[in-house]
């Protein structure tokens, strides 16, 4: 008996010491190509990667695998060598995944000769980043993203869609808050911080302008001190007031917000369709652009750059998910990964994407194709919609700047969005320390918290102080 | 009393005396093979014709000698001696370098292998004292063997005597590798990192894992709010820290005493159906903790049925955040309410083993006292609870402990809500679940074994004080 236990532990340590060192090397491992796309379009991508292989005659067999796209970033920085050999990330991960060195750049030229013809400007300005000096093309732009409101068409007709007004009428008849958000990090509160002003198309916050998306570049600047920015966040104090305006997403999902009733409309993205749709049935769910809203006298009260009456849309970031290859990835497949991103990134498959996954193409003048694709009855009406208003959107909005690895996350991990939220709360903030800005329903008050979140975003730190005059800008 | 510090009192030379004893000994009184088995491994072996054991000592040791000199080399992190003159971060490798021509890339620094090289050699030296020692040892054995006129052992009789005599050996040398690979090795690391700048933003913009020892600079933060993460640290390590102990004590004692009734209560001589309620209570222990407390969140959420209750009751207009996982709900209710969830599935658990004791408590005990004019409250006093918190003694404390690193109550209700603004820690987070988002969501590792380590220091001294001052440890043998 003791002989057989002895053996039994020799065997098990040996199961377990080679178990731990087999992992993911391997020979099989070097035949596999693994691809990180959205949960929602992985047997798209592998029945069009199963295809692109007995095509090509590919020496590699190509797994796809659906991940949650926005954690994606965390899980390669945790350890890239178990990572995807390319894998889908926002584009504002870039930087980050650029200088800790888990990407490696796009160096065939006939992949960059698409990207620069198919994409975009906007785009295009946010997808390198520098390596040893030089600049680098490091995303494929596939999957364009902008937000666009989702509301209930049995409580808010189409003509109150049209304005935050109009949306807190319908409330106020169903005993309701008019909207609420998927979130309240920089993304999502987008369509505050980049309200747009309808006639002139100017955004009240001015982040990271002239900014060079390259690594260790130049920050350029960003503004929030604009009377219209403050005139914004005073108008958001008060809808949220409102008992029939605006509301943060239920501690239960914003899902269930829109399922109970607790708030009429939803300001969300293309990836939140089939849950918008599970809440509301496909009969009620309303698409509209994030609507417009008018400036009150007392929101412009003691300001010179904006008056009562001034309109504005709610803004958003229009970002794109993008391709990335992975720098641990065998040098050996390097090619074969640079082509295999070209093709998925073909304008053809993001057509069949969009069809299959309802991936809104990231390539200019997709909008003629969604069109055709309408009008020759392969998409329904909210189908259609959906990517027709996200285009739209996308016209009102800017993609999310970045520069180096920290700096965009400077937004969401630190302390501005917080900040934002309790200005929008009325309550109070602290900045420096234990330092309380407690007065956040006075002018100053809001200067204050504007101030400080610029000041995060440029220098990833509390200020300080406050300086003596608060910087105002009309 | 005198006795008692007698001996708590630790002679901590008295093991250094001894093995020079042992040392002097061995090579006064050993033969030719055991003095020259000080320099040679194997040779006393070999001296006394024990020709696997001698060459397999003499292999290891060879073997040592060539890692130290010759220093294998990965990714360009070299073990060895030079992994020792590396340590203190000399010789890094930034990484970075791309080819374009073949994709041929460099990936990140080196530091973190240089730690992981430097204390594996420190261990493989360790080893090599060790088998030093145990080479010795063999050699004198074999010494004293003949001079009692018995043959010196064969390879085969000590690999037979694995399989008996020193059978715990053989059992215990798994699981001894084991822990020291899985467990030993990845805590030392670990504990490395808290002497560092990993994770400094600063140098991460120059390539990632890019990192330098900084003392105890992280330690020093903590009070001085310096640092990358120094004013979180600073600001919110108190407060969490003084939440963390009134959550373990009330944990602890909630489900302690709740259990402890809830046995008295099911053991009530009388009761019919005991089996039944058992059963019951004890469901919450099979379903998964988890899940009883995603249910319990749901069930106290903003649309759950407390709050559609209260609402239609028309007790409130608002519904009530009861788990602080907005900003603004009370972060007081907040920790009632998890305290008060706790129990839920923390209960059972003592119930079970209190059912266990209150069934063993010696019947004649309770007859006498009844003889006596002892009240059934009197009983309780006198009898039950001094017995029960006697034997559980123990489990109290692991208890305690335990509630100081409970993380599934707390991070699954509250997710350490309400939220601070400007800090990762919010009002319900306990050390442990704070250090889950330092670590997982902020990457701050070093930061992140600082607070592990002061968390150490602190429940490692309570459970020593408390559990060497119990009676369950001083009285050991007297309830029995």
């Amino acid at each position: 008996m003791k002989k057989f236990i002895s053996v039994l532990m020799v065997v098990l340590m040996a199961c377990l010491l080679f178990g731990c060192g087999g992992g993911n090397g391997g020979s099989s491992k070097n035949k596999e190509i693994v691809v990180w796309v959205g949960e929602e379009s992985a047997d798209f991508y592998q029945e069009i990667c199963n295809k692109y292989a007995e095509e090509n005659e590919l020496p590699y067999t190509i797994t796809v695998k659906g991940m949650d796209t926005g954690a994606v970033a965390g899980t390669v920085t945790n350890d890239p060598s178990a990572a995807a050999d390319i894998y889908t990330v926002a584009h504002d991960n870039i930087g980050k995944l650029a200088s800790t060195q888990c990407a490696k750049p796009f160096t065939d030229e006939a992949l960059i000769a698409q990207v620069l013809a198919d994409n975009p400007a906007s785009f295009q300005n946010v997808i390198y980043s520098t390596l040893d000096g030089k600049q680098y093309l490091y995303g494929v732009p596939y999957i364009s993203q902008a937000l666009f409101m989702y509301y209930n068409k049995e409580k808010v007709s189409e003509e109150q869609a049209q304005t935050f007004e109009g949306l807190r009428e319908a409330a106020q008849a169903a005993g309701t808050k008019a909207i609420t958000v998927t979130g309240d990090d920089g993304f999502n509160m987008s369509f505050a911080l980049l309200a747009t002003n309808v006639v002139d198309h100017s955004t009240t916050v001015k982040i990271f302008e002239g900014a060079e998306a390259v690594s260790g570049g130049s920050k350029g600047t960003s503004n929030c001190q604009g009377d219209d920015t403050v005139a914004v966040v005073r108008w958001l104090q008060d809808y949220a007031e409102d008992p029939n305006g605006f509301k943060w997403a239920s501690s239960d999902g914003w899902d269930a917000d829109l399922r109970n009733g607790g708030a009429l409309a939803v300001i969300g993205g293309a990836w939140h369709y089939n849950t918008a749709k599970a809440a509301l049935g496909e009969s009620n769910l309303g698409i509209a652009l994030i609507p417009t809203f008018t400036l009150t006298p007392k929101a412009c009260e003691g300001l010179e750059g904006v008056k009562a009456g001034d309109t504005f849309r709610g803004g958003t970031f229009a970002d794109c998910k993008v391709f990335m290859i992975n720098a641990h990835s065998d040098a050996d497949k390097y090619s074969a990964l640079q082509d295999i991103v070209k093709y998925l990134s073909s304008k053809e498959v993001q057509n069949e994407s969009y069809l299959n996954c309802l991936n809104v193409p990231a390539y200019v003048g997709a909008s003629e194709y969604i069109k055709s694709c309408y009008d020759a009855g392969k998409l329904t009406e909210s189908e259609y919609n959906l990517a027709a208003k996200q285009v739209e959107m996308a016209e009102w909005g800017i993609p999310q700047p970045f520069l180096t690895g920290s700096l965009n996350t400077y937004y969401y991990s630190k302390n501005a969005p917080a900040v934002f939220r309790a200005m929008i709360d009325k309550t109070a903030y602290p900045t420096t320390g234990d330092v309380l800005v407690e007065e956040t329903e006075s002018l100053e008050g809001v200067r204050k918290g504007l101030y400080l979140m610029e000041y995060l975003w440029m220098h990833g730190v509390n200020p300080d102080s406050f300086p003596e005059d608060l910087p105002k800008q009309a | 009393m005198e006795a008692t510090l007698k001996k708590n009192r630790i002679d901590l030379m008295k093991p250094f005396r001894k093995y020079w004893e042992k040392f002097y000994k061995r090579f006064a009184d050993g033969s030719l093979g055991t003095k020259l088995s000080y320099f040679i491994f194997g040779a006393g072996n070999l001296y006394h014709k024990q020709i696997i054991k001698g060459l397999l000592f003499l292999v290891l040791q060879i073997a040592i000698i060539l890692f130290m000199v010759l220093c294998p080399t990965i990714n360009s992190t070299p073990y060895g001696y030079k992994a020792l003159l590396n340590l203190p971060m000399k010789n890094v490798v930034e990484g970075g370098a791309f080819d374009p021509l073949t994709g041929e890339f460099s990936h990140g620094s080196n530091c973190k292998l240089i730690i992981l090289f430097g204390f594996v050699t420190i261990a493989v030296i360790a080893i090599y004292f060790i088998l030093w020692d145990k080479n010795i040892d063999s050699s004198f054995k074999a010494d004293m063997d003949l001079k009692v006129g018995k043959k010196p052992t064969t390879f085969k009789e000590d690999l037979a005597e694995l399989l008996d005599s020193k059978f715990h050996i053989t059992m215990l040398t798994p699981t001894l590798i084991a822990c020291l690979v899985f467990t030993v090795l990845p805590t030392v690391f670990m504990i490395a990192l808290a002497f560092t700048t990993y994770n400094d933003p600063d140098m991460n913009e120059l390539g990632t894992n890019l990192f330098h020892w900084n003392g105890i600079q992280n330690f020093i933060s903590v009070f001085t709010g310096e640092g990358s993460l120094g004013v979180e640290i600073h600001n919110r390590f108190l407060p969490v820290l003084g939440w963390t102990f009134i959550w373990a004590v009330f944990a602890t004692l909630t489900c302690y005493f709740g259990g402890i009734v809830l046995a008295l209560l099911i053991n009530k001589k009388g009761l019919k159906g005991k089996k039944l309620f058992r059963t019951i209570f004890i469901l919450t222990i099979a379903i998964p903790q988890f899940i009883s407390l995603l249910a319990v969140r749901n069930i106290l959420g903003e649309y759950g049925p407390v709050n559609a209750l209260l609402q239609n009751l028309g007790w409130i207009s608002q519904p009530i955040g009861f788990l602080g996982l907005h900003p603004n709900d009370s972060e007081s209710l907040a920790k009632v309410m998890v305290i008060i969830i706790n129990m839920w599935v923390g209960i059972p658990y003592t119930m079970l083993m209190t059912s266990g004791i209150l069934m063993n408590i010696p019947a004649d005990l309770y007859e006498a006292a009844k003889v006596d004019g002892a009240s059934t409250f009197k009983m309780f006093t006198k009898i039950t609870l001094p017995y029960v918190i006697f034997i559980t003694t123990p489990y109290l404390i692991s208890s305690f402990i335990g509630n100081l690193n409970s993380f599934n109550s707390v991070f699954l209700l509250t997710g350490g809500g309400p939220t601070y603004i400007g800090y990762q820690a919010g009002g319900t987070d306990l050390l442990v679940t704070w250090l889950y988002k330092l670590t997982i969501d902020q990457g701050s590792y070093n930061t992140g074994a600082v607070i592990g380590i002061f968390t150490f220091l602190i429940t490692a001294t309570i459970t020593l004080v408390t559990y060497r001052r119990s009676k369950a440890y001083n009285e050991e043998d007297t309830f029995q």
